[in-house]
């Protein structure tokens, strides 16, 4: 598709193709001018593009009306815009009164909605202006998703609020997402966003020029241009492993002994470490660390004083998380256990590095 | 001068002569009310179509406002005097002149109130799938309404205001009251008829507000 402005001589959007999987978040993610938020509006034609073909679920968007097509796609923008004038259920039910829906069905989805989002039922009957921001946003997902379309259009929908809600409303879209599995466009300028949430990123140049279209972790590795590497910022190396888990790299045994083991086995394991501690374990639990010059004299080393270790993550935890755990121990290393705290490793620096190689 | 002198010694309100003409005064409040009521339905009756087509459409908002802005500087009693070879003692003398003075403040209310509906909320109406024209009707106009009912305040408290005007030139009304009081050199009926037409103003004043508060709950319902 494309899109060129009456009066403007370059193209907003030049001869953009893209293919977006269904099911997936994808994100396009560019500076201003790129184009992304007038790709998005092409698609429920809020803007009609100059030339090229759009399709939604293989049906051409031009081949119904513009209101009809509309309603079977959910549009949620930065500023929200719910309507002032009516209450929270209301708002709601927009969609499935334009479709025509009977007032049952429509309170029992009204409820079924609120649930979704996590919104308190109460707050039905209030009228927007007495919600909080974060709370206005929930409606105005809810409301999107009110006659469960099976797409989702997302224009720049959390730069509006502060950075702790925003973090809240991004991991609660990922949370909602693994429920509902709807094909969702999102258009941000953060390409921290992007990252956290697309399960595909189209990162955008001015001109609606594609400059890459890969999942984040391939974009991290490898950049497809300058533009992009740029675009991604310093800290590329982090940004990848905030989406690596734990589980995704070797962890190490670690400098590990029995409770019941003598000072000269922890002596001897602390040697082939390179450290001046040893963990000790009892069965499957981690106790703490003994430090090396309190094993003198102790029959075995659980009779040591024991330092309790403060670096734990789990399985699931990114190794972005892990490796800030970790430098902020002062046996750097981060100790992996399961769900129910059995031990199941250590990661130190390395393991974390080879991670993103 | 003259006239000030003449009501020396009086007092502002004499008590007995008020009991003994209360069914006039009643007449002359009830022709009052009847004037505001034609005049702001008249009014109402041409500057709500005109001014929803002035609020969507710029070039009729710009002749609209200019002609009827033109309507809002003829003098009241000019403009009454002019009307009287024409429609003589009947009502319409009075209305024709009042309701024109009412559309420059309706329409601009209405032109303010739809202008002022958030962009945000017009996309969003849009992109959930409402046509141009309901969204209109269900988001546009309903969104408007406290500004329009502002203006309908600020009209019938202008209208109220200029009927005893309209007293100059034979209509009815509490300026009847007035023009009596000025007549006979007699504070009390002035009193009366002042008194009486503040009232009414602020009556109708109020009950406009109340309806608004009634019909948009909405509106009032704001954070701190």
């Amino acid at each position: 598709m494309r899109k060129v402005f009456a009066g403007s001589g370059a193209p907003a959007v030049g001869d953009l193709s893209l293919d977006i999987p269904a099911g997936q978040i994808v994100v396009l993610v560019g500076p201003s001018g790129c184009g992304k938020t007038t790709t998005l509006k092409m698609i429920n034609r809020l803007i009609e593009p100059t030339g090229g073909e759009i399709f939604v679920l293989g049906t051409e968007v031009h081949s119904v009306s513009a209101p009809v097509l509309r309603r079977s796609i959910g549009y949620v923008i930065q500023q929200i815009g719910l309507f002032p004038h009516r209450t929270i259920e209301a708002n709601m039910a927009t969609v499935p009164r334009l479709l025509g829906w009977d007032k049952a069905r429509i309170r029992a989805r009204v409820d079924e909605l609120a649930d979704l989002v996590g919104l308190d039922r109460g707050l039905l009957r209030r009228y927007p202006s007495e919600l909080s921001g974060g709370q206005q946003q929930r409606v105005g997902v809810a409301r999107a998703l009110a006659a469960d379309p099976p797409i989702l259009l997302m224009d720049e929908p959390y730069s509006a609020v502060d950075p702790i809600v925003r973090a809240h409303l991004q991991d609660e879209l990922l949370a909602l997402q693994r429920r509902v599995h709807k094909t969702i466009v999102l258009v941000t300028h953060d390409i921290d966003e992007a990252i956290k949430l697309g399960d595909q990123v189209a990162i955008l140049n001015v001109g609606g020029v594609l400059e890459q279209y890969a999942t984040p972790a391939e974009v991290l590795r490898a950049p497809a241009s300058e533009f992009v590497a740029r675009f991604l910022g310093r800290e590329r190396g982090l940004k990848r492993l905030a989406l690596i888990r734990v589980d995704e790299v070797p962890r190490v045994d670690g400098p590990v002994v029995d409770i019941n083991a003598t000072p000269d086995e922890a002596r001897a394991v602390m040697d082939k470490w390179n450290v001046d501690w040893a963990g000790v374990r009892d069965g499957h639990r981690l106790l703490g660390w003994a430090s090396g010059r309190d094993l003198d004299g102790r029959a075995r080393v659980g009779d040591a004083p024991l330092q309790p270790f403060q670096s734990w993550v789990t399985t699931e935890t990114t190794l972005r998380e892990a490796l800030d755990v970790l430098l902020n121990s002062s046996t750097r290393v981060a100790v992996v256990v399961d769900d129910d705290n059995n031990y199941l490793g250590m990661l130190t620096v390395e393991q974390i590095s080879e991670g993103i190689l | 001068m003259s006239i000030l002198a003449a009501y020396d010694g009086d007092v502002w309100i004499d008590w007995s002569w008020v009991g003994d003409h209360g069914d006039e005064i009643v007449t002359h409040l009830r022709e009052h009310a009847e004037l505001t009521a034609l005049s702001i339905g008249l009014g109402l009756l041409i500057a709500v179509p005109l001014g929803l087509l002035a609020a969507f459409h710029p070039r009729v908002r710009g002749v609209t406002i200019a002609a009827t802005g033109v309507l809002y500087t003829i003098p009241s009693l000019a403009a009454f005097a002019l009307l009287l070879p024409w429609t003589g003692l009947s009502r319409a003398t009075a209305v024709i002149p009042l309701a024109s003075y009412t559309l420059l403040i309706i329409i601009r209310n209405i032109v303010a109130g739809i202008h002022g509906v958030p962009r945000e909320v017009r996309e969003a109406a849009t992109g959930m799938g409402y046509t141009s024209a309901a969204r209109i009707g269900w988001v546009d106009i309903p969104l408007a309404l406290p500004a329009m009912f502002a203006g309908l305040r600020i009209a019938l408290v202008t209208v109220i205001g200029l009927i005893p005007v309209a007293a100059l030139v034979g209509q009815g009304g509490l300026g009847r009251l007035m023009r009596d009081g000025f007549d006979r050199g007699f504070r009390t009926p002035l009193t009366v008829g002042i008194v009486l037409t503040v009232a009414l103003a602020v009556v109708c004043d109020l009950a406009v507000l109340l309806a608004q508060r009634v019909l948009m709950p909405w509106s009032r319902r704001r954070r701190a």
